[in-house]
């Protein structure tokens, strides 16, 4: 068996690549940060290594949060500073962080040990949001290797591989890879992807780094704790002016027509309605009105996979009221599940809310596990029930109080 | 003046609809039993498009790459845009490719395209059976456009030869942005799924019916307008397609394995009228009472 470690030194340190609106961090990347951390502490105790947790920050004016940054975990920050880098944008963003991720300079000052052979970062990490989702495409496509989208789960690990293309069949060791655990659409299904160099000697060649987009919501960030220290390096872009050619006219910032936090109470639905869509919708919008509650729905809801009226298609049906790992993460005093079977996709944006109760025909559903009251029975018989129910005791409420 | 070129770039998927998909016992998705039609989010860019050809009279090819049968996600293609030109891209050593390498694929096809150097190409937000959403970016940056994500509403300044977009910017944890930008053509656009085009001229109404019933037409005879390349016709080097130009693979797939019960249920009958009555007492107490309006 051959063992090939690419332990010569070229590819070294986890890169987190940072967001943030005008110097004020998007939670996602304190939660990379948190997962970096915890990953290269696990990493060097394993590999007895000293690799850093080095965030990147592009912006104006963002020397405090590269601070903020070493409190939540950061060994140490690279930042390019510039009026143009206000906001950001693709082109110049991308060839930015490329220039990063291959200077040693930037190394040599927080790896003074090993600066010379460094070619570019082990691994890195981008935000799975709109930004981050095309920044990491550019970037990797920009560094040649390999991305993978969508992460909740992280390990390294020493791996035995054989396969046709990487090995050319030969049982091969691939030291430190990164396991990236992506949920599938479906919320039932986990897929290990891995970036792995070509050790095939017909199409050798060099994959790293290893990166990944990482779902917002998933991962915690670390308590910050002032006391820690790390290096800030001030980087000098070189900034073509072909690469500014994006005019930003305007921003506006606007509220999402579902808004979720405003509400106390969120019932939420799924597949379960199929057994007549729009009735059910219609039931669901009803007992929604009565406790005042923001209707939210499962991810394949989103993919409007019913025929209902235009109207219901397109005030429900919409990516802005998807719960889960693919839209929003919520914590409502009351959340209802109805025909929601559970997917860890969904489970993971309401696992927070104070109060949970499903409505399903499945005791077997994984929801069971995730609610307090489990309302068994179809919920064209139960939330009937359920309006008919809270109506009268709103009217015996309302009596006692005009007396 | 030349029209203006445009490309969309279209995937062919499993069709989620009701009737039409179909689930595994465990919840997971039955290929073999489920259709596959034109992706949602390709048809959105493919309507980008055809709002091109209606406002600018622009020419239209549209590519994809995949199985021979994928040629039906093209002939839906051109069912809404009126596509000029339909590129397929099928070899077996395309097979098992990540993003990077099915962008090299894209790539090169769009360098063969009738109109020769494209103006805007277009792309879906993201594949609903992949959702990487790297595709799109990834082609962008290897033909060197300049990348506009996430665009709600576009047109063209052909004067200047200006693309003016708005994008839609949604930061979890944060407010949503609104952007309006400029750039010069050409430019590479992934559409957001609540893209939606408006006719409002008369000339523009007209010109409308004009092409959606030539687009009737052409999707009959769909095949007059099909180009099949294999990875020689294509001139792809074949160590960077499919699995060999494939930074990444899929090591495993398990089941996500039950999380811990995170909290215990107390079972109540549906049927039983009592039970749903001290479910109420219980929102109450959640709630702080039940809001009265």
């Amino acid at each position: 068996m051959t063992v090939i470690t690419s332990e010569d030194g070229h590819y070294k340190h986890l890169f987190v690549i940072i967001e943030h609106e005008e110097g004020k961090p998007i939670p996602v990347s304190l939660e990379m940060l948190g997962e970096a951390r915890r990953l290269m502490d696990h990493f060097n105790k394993k590999y007895s290594s000293h690799e850093k947790v080095v965030a990147i920050v592009l912006g104006n004016k963002v020397r405090k949060l590269c601070e903020e940054l070493i409190f939540y975990g950061a060994d140490a920050v690279i930042y390019a500073e510039d009026p143009e880098l206000q906001y950001p944008r693709n082109i110049i963003d991308t060839k930015i962080i490329s220039q990063i991720a291959m200077n040693r300079e930037c190394i040599a000052k927080i790896s003074p040990e090993d600066w010379e052979q460094f070619k570019k970062p082990r691994y890195m990490f981008f935000a799975a949001d709109n930004i981050g989702r095309h920044l990491s495409s550019t970037v990797l496509a920009e560094l040649e290797s390999g991305l993978a989208s969508d992460i909740n789960k992280l390990v390294v690990e020493d791996l035995e591989i054989k396969h046709e293309h990487k090995t050319k069949g030969q049982m091969m060791t691939y030291a430190k890879t990164l396991e990236m655990y992506r949920p599938d659409f479906s919320g039932f299904l986990w897929t290990t992807i891995l970036c792995l160099d070509n050790r095939n000697p017909t199409i050798e060649r060099d994959y790293h780094p290893q990166a990944c987009s990482i779902i917002p919501g998933v991962f915690a960030p670390l308590v910050p704790d002032a006391a820690r220290n790390g290096i800030i390096v001030d980087y000098t872009p070189r900034i073509e002016k072909q690469d500014l050619n994006v005019k930003i006219l305007n921003r506006k910032i606007i509220k999402s027509a579902v808004d979720f936090d405003v509400h106390k109470a969120i019932i939420s639905f799924g597949r379960g309605i199929k057994d007549s869509p729009e009735e059910n919708i219609k039931l669901i919008e009803e007992l929604a009105k009565e406790l005042d509650a923001e209707v939210g729905v499962s991810l394949p809801i989103s993919k409007k996979p019913y025929v209902t009226s235009e109207k219901i298609t397109s005030t429900y049906m919409i990516p802005d009221r998807v719960i889960g790992t693919s839209g929003r993460k919520v914590s409502p005093l009351l959340y209802i599940a109805v025909g929601i079977s559970g997917a860890m996709q969904h489970t993971a944006g309401m696992k927070e809310s104070e109060f949970v109760i499903a409505i399903n025909t499945d005791e077997n559903s994984p929801i069971k596990d995730e609610c307090d009251i489990f309302i068994k029975g179809r919920m064209e018989d139960v939330i009937p029930v359920m309006i008919e129910e809270l109506r009268k005791q709103k009217e015996l409420i309302m009596g006692v109080r005009s007396k | 003046m030349n029209p203006l070129n445009i490309a969309v770039i279209v995937k062919l998927e499993p069709d989620f609809s009701e009737g039409n998909v179909s689930y595994n016992s465990d919840g997971t998705l039955n290929r073999a039993e489920t259709k596959s039609i034109l992706g949602p989010h390709s048809a959105v860019a493919s309507r980008a498009a055809f709002y091109s050809k209606v406002k600018y009279g622009a020419h239209i090819s549209v590519s994809t790459m995949g199985p021979p049968i994928a040629d039906f996600a093209l002939q839906q293609a051109q069912l809404i845009c009126d596509a000029d030109e339909l590129h397929l891209y099928s070899d077996r050593i395309f097979a098992g490719a990540d993003t990077l390498a099915t962008a090299e694929v894209l790539k090169t096809g769009i360098g063969k395209m009738e109109g020769g150097k494209m103006d805007i190409v277009f792309s879906g937000h993201r594949a609903s059976d992949g959702e990487t959403g790297q595709t799109g970016p990834q082609t962008a940056w290897k033909l060197g456009y300049t990348f506009l994500g996430n665009v709600i509403d576009y047109d063209v300044d052909i004067e200047k030869q200006t693309v003016i977009a708005k994008r839609l910017i949604t930061l979890q944890g944060f407010y949503d942005i609104i952007e309006e930008v400029e750039a010069p053509l050409p430019v590479f656009i992934t559409i957001d799924p609540s893209y939606k085009s408006e006719f409002n001229t008369i000339s523009q109404r007209l010109a409308f019916a004009k092409y959606q019933k030539e687009a009737t037409e052409r999707a009959q005879n769909y095949k007059k307008y099909l180009k099949i390349f294999n990875a020689q016709q294509l001139g792809v080097d074949p160590k960077f397609v499919g699995l060999p130009g494939s930074p990444t693979i899929v090591y495993k797939v398990e089941k996500i394995p039950k999380a811990k019960a995170s909290r215990k249920a107390e079972i109540i009958n549906g049927s039983d009228r009592d039970q749903i009555r001290k479910v109420f007492a219980k929102i109450h107490d959640v709630l702080g009472g039940i809001i009265i309006k």
